[in-house]
């Protein structure tokens, strides 16, 4: 029954295609084992919150490393770009700002450079310029490190951005290539996307020469470049409401353009679709180098290339993992130490910064880690979008 | 002379705007109270009650209003002109300890098993909690006036709720009005 109805909604979705109807996010694929779950998304704040509200002490590291309050006063802020000169620049999703951090070499400053925009969580610095990427509005400030004032360059209509929202606030990034990559996700749960979403695409930095290199890529806020493969990497998140147990979240390598990553028949390492099946589902399928755990939301990546860790650190990575929602036992809440086997086909995964949450059971945390920069000196920047802070991680243990 | 009768305005509106970054707390809930009644309980069409909604979803609201990302009646954005975060949140949570609102009378039976089927399908209850009394940042919905409702649920089913959660918005779409009347009709008929 359940599957003839699907069917026949495909095909009314189909037949209206001059007209698509938006797929619903949110009550494909819950299964009527939760349907009396209270289950919801985790709330976050739009107010500062003050460092004497940041609990800070309760974070735990391995030994030899510190964590200190680097920055406050940024509700919401999520992923950071740094310019050249050392300024940050911090994306929004529902507040709508961009955030401009100042460091002074004692102390940091923040002034929002632009707001009102539709989720503008994507930031990155090329040339000079820092680019702002909205769900409905690309933004290009030349030079702003030197001219805070400057105004925005609108390159909108070049980026030819499809109109759902859900899932579609971005996370973006320059690659070695020195073109823009930016994911489109899947404007639902689980189900068929159009043909614009559940992808990756990469555009020259005008906007022009548009190009989608991989594709059954649900929800990724998190990709890098492998610092001597120059291959991307990316996290993304796995689907709602299949139970605690997963599908997880994945840890992707794209080898080369063009690529299918399984969204929606396939997840995680194999895992068929309970809604939308196929026995040959994950045929064809690049499967994850590695899961990264259930509803974990597996956000920002980088590779560590810093002197100040010690060596073992060298090209590992550090995921933020902000933590689920839709599981009835909390996970994730923290930063993973991620360790790539030398043919990059399977990893480790460690515990790195804990303490955010602090009852799994009772669903109570504090705090949601969801980006990373590494600095010149080899510190870590991690972002926390629930307190709208930065804290700053450094190895001060003996070498 | 019409020139320096606006001039005088636009310096008339200064002062006030300036006066009203400065109000204390209490003055600016009598300013609120004016349009959402005096115990939160609004008795004007379009204005919606806030005695009892959560306080963050009232504190996440009154920064998305005051930020211009949800674009609501000039008159309800003017009073947040320049409100610091500090006063959000006392403001916040003033309504959010008042009594909720008594509810419009009781639904009828045909009303609340057609709404009850709805939202058992849109799993309204997973994220407002079953006896739609809210939670964090999502609104409570019981009690809260009809036709305010009602042009919530269009709006966010329009894709015109500005700066709406997205999931939310996702929650609505396909619903015909009918049954956004019956849904209204009946949240606002609970205790
Ligand atoms: C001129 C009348 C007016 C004044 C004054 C006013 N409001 Fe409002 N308020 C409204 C209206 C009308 C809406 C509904 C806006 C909409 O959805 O378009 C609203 C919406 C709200 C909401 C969102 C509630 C919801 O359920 O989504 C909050 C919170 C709120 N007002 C708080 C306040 C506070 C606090 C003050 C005082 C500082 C205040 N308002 C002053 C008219 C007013
Ligand atoms: C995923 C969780 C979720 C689900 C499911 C959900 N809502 Fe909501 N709802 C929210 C949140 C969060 C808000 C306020 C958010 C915002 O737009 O910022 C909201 C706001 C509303 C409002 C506006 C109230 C006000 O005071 O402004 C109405 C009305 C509403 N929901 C009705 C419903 C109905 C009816 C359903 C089922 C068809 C439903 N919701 C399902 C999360 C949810």
């Amino acid at each position: 029954m359940k599957r003839t109805l699907l069917a026949a909604a495909l095909l009314v979705a189909m037949t209206a295609y001059a007209q698509p109807k938006p797929p619903p996010a949110w009550h494909q694929g819950k299964p009527p084992a939760l349907a009396d779950s209270k289950l919801a998304p985790l709330p976050g704040r739009m107010t500062e919150t003050p460092a004497s509200e940041i609990p800070i002490n309760k974070l735990k590291l391995p030994k030899g490393f510190a964590v200190e309050i680097w920055a406050t006063g940024m509700p919401g802020g999520r992923a950071m770009a740094r310019g050249d000169k050392g300024k940050i620049y911090l994306g929004t999703r529902g507040i709508g700002r961009v955030y401009e951090v100042t460091d002074d070499g004692t102390r940091r400053s923040v002034r929002v450079v632009v707001d009102k925009l539709v989720q503008p969580a994507g930031v990155a610095m090329h040339g000079g310029s820092l680019y702002v990427m909205a769900i409905n509005k690309v933004l290009r400030f030349d030079g702003i490190e030197g001219d805070p004032g400057v105004a925005p360059v609108d390159l909108t209509d070049k980026f030819d951005l499809p109109p759902e929202q859900h899932h579609n606030w971005k996370y973006i990034a320059f690659g070695p290539d020195g073109k823009l990559y930016v994911p489109f996700g899947a404007p639902c749960n689980i189900c068929e996307p159009p043909k614009e979403y559940a992808q990756i695409r990469r555009y020259n930095a005008d906007g022009s020469g548009k190009e989608v290199i991989a594709t059954g890529v649900r929800n990724t806020q998190g990709f890098t470049w492998h610092p001597k493969t120059g291959e991307l990497w990316f996290t993304d998140h796995g689907r709602d409401w299949m139970g605690d147990k997963g599908p997880e979240d994945e840890l992707n390598r794209m080898t080369k353009a063009g690529l299918n990553f399984g969204y929606p028949y396939c997840h995680a390492k194999g895992v068929l679709d309970a809604d939308f099946k196929r026995a040959d589902g994950c045929e064809g399928v690049t499967l994850p180098v590695s899961t990264l755990g259930p509803h974990a939301a597996a956000m920002g990546v980088i590779f560590y290339t810093g002197s100040m860790f010690p060596k073992e650190y060298q090209n590992t990575m550090f995921i933020a993992r902000k933590g689920s929602w839709n599981r009835t036992v909390k996970f994730g809440f923290d930063v993973v130490n991620v360790r790539p086997s030398k043919e990059g086909k399977k990893a480790s995964v460690k515990p790195f910064l804990t303490g955010f949450l602090e009852d799994a059971k009772a669903g109570k945390f504090w705090g949601r880690p969801a980006y990373l920069l590494q600095m010149p000196d080899g510190a870590l920047l991690v972002s926390d979008e629930q307190m709208g802070a930065i804290y700053r991680i450094s190895y001060v243990g003996k070498k | 002379m019409l020139l320096r009768f606006t001039g005088r305005w636009a310096w008339l509106t200064a002062l006030f705007v300036s006066a009203a970054g400065a109000q204390s707390i209490p003055e600016r809930l009598a300013q609120c109270a004016a349009c959402h009644g005096a115990e939160g309980v609004s008795a004007i069409s379009g204005t919606p009650s806030l005695a009892g909604q959560p306080e963050l979803f009232m504190e996440n609201q009154l920064v998305l209003i005051r930020e211009g990302v949800r674009e609501v009646a000039p008159a309800m954005a003017a009073a947040l002109n320049g409100v610091k975060d500090a006063d959000i949140r006392a403001l916040a949570r003033h309504f959010a300890a008042l009594k909720p609102p008594p509810p419009a009378g009781k639904p009828d039976a045909g009303t609340a098993r057609r709404a009850r089927e709805l939202s058992r399908k849109a799993h309204c209850g997973s994220c407002h909690l079953p006896d739609f009394s809210g939670r964090d940042q999502i609104p409570r919905l019981a009690g809260q006036r009809e036709e305010y409702l009602l042009e919530a649920m269009r709006a966010y089913r329009d894709n015109r709720r500005s700066g709406g959660d997205t999931i939310m918005a996702a929650s609505l779409y396909g619903i015909a009005d009918a049954d956004l009347q019956v849904l209204a009709r009946f949240l606002a008929r609970l205790p």
